[in-house]
């Protein structure tokens, strides 16, 4: 029994308890008379019970407390920033300035031009210019609608700090109102970094009274508003049917196919269409489209046509028609917030409770069932750590929809590009007859190896998010892996092959389908599937070093596993090293093809020149970073 | 029974992050059939005592051994030899309670015929088999730290070492986690945990160290802290004498 003081470096000294309370009675005695002055109860019980009672305040200083507490945040979080961060604050909004003066001098060009009395003698452009302020209108309150959906879902149900406000003596409404603000904020700025400078150029354009500019920014936020509440009523409604979380994953899934979808969208229309020009009648019937949103009908309409006819002086029905608008609004607004009281506080509260899915539980498999060979080879083979490892992460993978929306990206660009390679029929295309023949030769033994690097290119992409984020998206749970006895090695190897077994299957099987559908021959097959093989291995380990370079556990949302910097170089790296290893595996044969000489022996010289890059790549990063795996986790 | 044996042993533990020591200077040994309890301050050093103890922070300087095996030189068998139960039970919320203990039983290279009975047990005992298919995702903050014991507790640890093991338990199951420490430490293994509740380390631990500022201020068994107290017999005087919360607990009688 030793008892040591701590001011003492040299081992512990004993000294009694006593002695230490003598000494502790030797603090400054007023501090602590100071603190019983303090937090001593005061006679007059009157007065305390005066300040135990909170005055009654409106809703509006309440959401101001809230929001003014939100605004300390983002000042605290700018003040704290390192200089680099702050420095990177300042150039983005130089270049959010510089976005809404171009997209502004940019409208201001084009609508000047399509007014021109030149344009209209070839064509009447006058109905669409009239409904340039609705197509404007309707796509902003839309876009807000949408994208306010997952803010509110995370604002009102997600976010951390919902016990303190909930607890506090803050009428619910409050909360409510405050959220849907902070909500919306980053999704109307967005909005109106288009929309604004556009309708402003349309003003300056048609030469607008100066009221309409103002008038633009009022309807612009109302509309905001209204749409927000909207998604807030649709997010309520949605969370008292299903858990929050499970909405934010099938959210996190649908936006993620969504964004691909969009951003494929120029392929999918050239496939569907055949050619990727589109024609003057197209053009028209687009225009028409755009021009049927400017119905009477359409409240959204009301405030586009509210805003035209102020502009251009109509004075009455311009008043009339953002009447309507701002009347409208307050409807929604105002049934938003009355139901917020009931439906926001029973779904949130669901959210607290949880929803346990009651299953049958499964029985555990018996043993001999999985004695079968090969999984008795297997078992053999790797380690029972690494199994359980792969085994894990695959199942955690294909439960959590917010990583298959990531993870499912691959597969839909696979798609794509396999019904492009099968409508294209596998043939270089015959261009304008001025390239030697020589060149279409090369063109079309290229061509031949195009679904190889088609597979690569889809299977790169699914292999770039399971290698590099193999360790950030253990998150908080790595402890379980840290504190058991499990080498660096062992681990290496489990993230290595969870990222390469799914590719590799993803890839040949791609691969596989291609070929079959195209004929290819068995030799070109089965170089395809080696260099596949080869290829993935290699682009593994290089993005497994970045992955453990670049890890970050402290993550919520999946879009955050890795750091920027390293996802980046992460990212350029390996596609840097594909490169390098398709042009060792595919020169030799298309160069020997080109000279007349055998494509078979080309195809092993490629073989051997790329599968050492690629073998190369597969050991010697992961063994870099060998060292920092026991390290994972630490500050 | 105490083994003469320590299954833990710290030697001079110091832990800075930058500038500031978070431990400073630790030397303590806890025998195999030893509850040992860790008291101290909020901020003082416990859990990260505690981390460098189970490996998941590496010691600025001094050593630290686990089962006779330096936890940064020997990593393997110190880890195979402990379980642990962290403060938060952060668990992967996309696997069942039986698919977590299963995947904890391969990372302890058990064979499977072993896991599957151990888990059977574990999920018994800790009232989890209904519960043991459903998404951890479900599990109620107390189930989830059943769940994490359970874990700490498959390969059947010579070393326990646990941050908080009772915050988030009902009655019931609080009073089964001392049980299976006492049973732990009556089979010879040691078990240290930290705790902020006074009385469970006044009655469950065989000997307590209490440290503050980093520094380890006092270690013994109830009796020997109670001789060297004069005075103060209950573990709350004695801890508020010397990590200086006795000015507050005066401040509170005044409130009263």
């Amino acid at each position: 029994m030793s008892l040591a003081h701590p001011s003492r470096e040299h081992g512990p000294v004993k000294v009694s308890i006593s002695s230490l309370r003598a000494q502790r009675s030797n603090l400054p005695h007023g501090a602590t008379v100071r603190l019983l002055r303090r937090y001593a109860p005061r006679n007059d019980l009157k007065s305390d019970f005066d300040r135990a009672m909170p005055r009654k305040y409106g809703l509006g200083h309440y959401v101001g407390k809230l929001l003014r507490l939100r605004g300390l945040i983002i000042f605290s979080d700018f003040r704290h920033a390192k200089l680099r961060r702050k420095i990177g604050y300042l150039l983005a909004t130089l270049f959010v300035l510089a976005i809404l003066v171009g997209v502004f001098v940019a409208s201001w060009a084009l609508l000047s031009f399509l007014r021109s009395p030149q344009l209209a003698e070839f064509m009447d452009l006058t109905p669409f210019l009239a409904s340039v302020p609705v197509i404007i209108v309707t796509v902003a309150f839309f876009a807000v609608l949408g994208t306010s959906f997952a803010l509110l879902l995370q604002a009102l149900y997600l976010a951390g700090d919902m016990d303190f406000l909930l607890s506090a003596p803050v009428p619910i409404r409050a909360v409510f109102l405050a959220k849907l603000l902070e909500a919306i904020l980053p999704n109307f700025a967005l909005v109106s970094l288009f929309s604004l400078p556009v309708l402003y150029g349309l003003g300056a354009a048609g030469r607008y009274n100066l009221l309409y500019y103002p008038l633009v920014v009022l309807v612009l936020v109302a509309l905001a508003l209204a749409a927000a509440g909207l998604a807030s009523l649709l997010v309520m409604s949605i969370v008292r049917l299903v858990p929050a979380r499970r909405v934010a994953e099938v959210l996190g899934l649908i936006v993620g196919v969504f964004s691909l979808l969009c951003s494929q969208s120029n392929l999918l229309f050239n496939s569907a269409q055949g050619s990727s020009e589109i024609s003057s009648a197209q053009a028209s019937q687009a225009l028409s489209v755009l021009t049927r949103l400017n119905t009477p009908w359409s409240p959204l309409a009301w405030a586009g046509r509210g805003l035209l006819d102020m502009g251009e002086g109509r004075w009455l029905t311009g008043a009339g028609f953002l009447a309507l608008t701002l009347g409208g609004v307050g409807v929604i607004f105002a049934l938003a917030l009355r139901t917020a009281e009931r439906l926001y506080y029973t779904g949130w509260a669901r959210v607290q409770v949880g929803t346990r899915r009651k299953k049958v539980a499964r029985p555990s498999r018996p043993v001999a069932e999985r004695s079968a060979p090969l999984v008795a080879l297997i078992e053999r083979i790797v380690p029972a750590a690494v199994r359980g490892l792969i085994g894990k992460d695959l199942l955690v993978m294909r439960r959590d929809l917010r990583s298959m929306s990531q993870l499912v990206s691959p597969l839909i660009l696979g798609v794509i590009y396999a019904v492009m390679l099968v409508r294209g029929g596998g043939q270089a295309p015959a261009g304008r007859g001025e390239a030697p023949l020589w060149f279409m030769q090369a063109m079309q033994n290229v061509l031949v190896y195009g679904n190889v690097a088609i597979s690569l290119f889809v299977g790169w992409m699914l292999l770039s998010r399971l290698a590099m984020m193999g360790f950030s998206q253990e998150g908080k749970n790595y402890w379980l892996l840290k504190t058991a006895p499990l080498s660096a090695d062992k681990l290496l190897i489990a993230k290595f092959l969870v990222a390469y077994l799914p590719t590799l299957v993803l890839g040949c099987g791609f691969l596989l389908a291609i070929s079959l559908l195209q004929r290819a021959s068995l030799g070109a097959l089965l170089f395809g599937l080696a260099v596949v093989a080869l290829c993935f291995a290699g682009a593994a380990g290089v993005n497994l070093a970045f992955g453990v370079v670049g890890v970050n556990l402290e993550w919520n949302d999946p879009q955050h596993m890795t750091r920027g910097t390293t996802g980046c170089l992460g990212m350029l790296a390996s596609a840097g090293y594909m490169l390098i290893a398709l042009a060792l595996f595919f020169v030799p044969p298309v160069g020997l093809a080109l000279l007349g000489r055998s494509e078979t022996i080309g195809q092993l010289t490629g073989l051997v020149l790329g599968g050492i890059v690629s073998l190369f790549c597969a050991i010697v990063p992961p063994l870099l970073v060998r060292d920092r795996v026991p390290r994972i986790g630490e500050v | 029974m105490t083994n003469i044996t320590p299954l833990i042993e710290t030697s001079h533990l110091v832990k800075r992050y930058g500038d500031k020591v978070a431990v400073h200077d630790v030397s303590l040994e806890v025998h195999g059939g030893e509850i040992f309890g860790f008291l101290g301050p909020n901020g003082a050093g416990k859990t990260t005592t505690i981390k460098t103890i189970v490996g998941l922070l590496q010691p600025t300087s001094g050593t630290v051994k686990v089962a006779g095996y330096d936890v940064q030189a020997q990593p393997l068998p110190a880890k195979a030899a402990c379980g642990y139960v962290p403060d938060e039970p952060n668990l992967y919320a996309k696997l069942s309670a039986r698919e977590l203990l299963r995947f904890v039983g391969d990372l302890y290279e058990m064979e499977r015929p072993q896991v599957e009975r151990r888990l059977d047990e574990l999920l018994r005992l800790f009232d989890l088999t209904e519960a043991g298919d459903d998404l951890i995702d479900s599990y109620s903050h107390g189930m989830r730290q059943k769940t994490a014991i359970a874990a700490a507790l498959m390969h059947d640890p010579q070393v326990l070492v646990l941050d908080e093991p009772t915050v988030g338990l009902d009655p019931k199951s609080a009073r089964l986690i001392k049980d299976i420490l006492r049973q732990l430490a009556d089979r010879g293994a040691a078990v240290f945990l930290s705790t902020h509740i006074l009385e469970i380390a006044e009655h469950m631990c065989d000997r307590i160290g209490i440290i503050n500022k980093g520094a380890l201020i006092a270690v013994g068994t109830m009796s020997e802290l109670r001789a060297l107290g004069k005075g103060e017999t209950s573990l709350e005087d004695i801890f508020l004498t010397l990590t200086g919360g006795a000015e507050y607990a005066a401040i509170a009688e005044v409130l009263r």
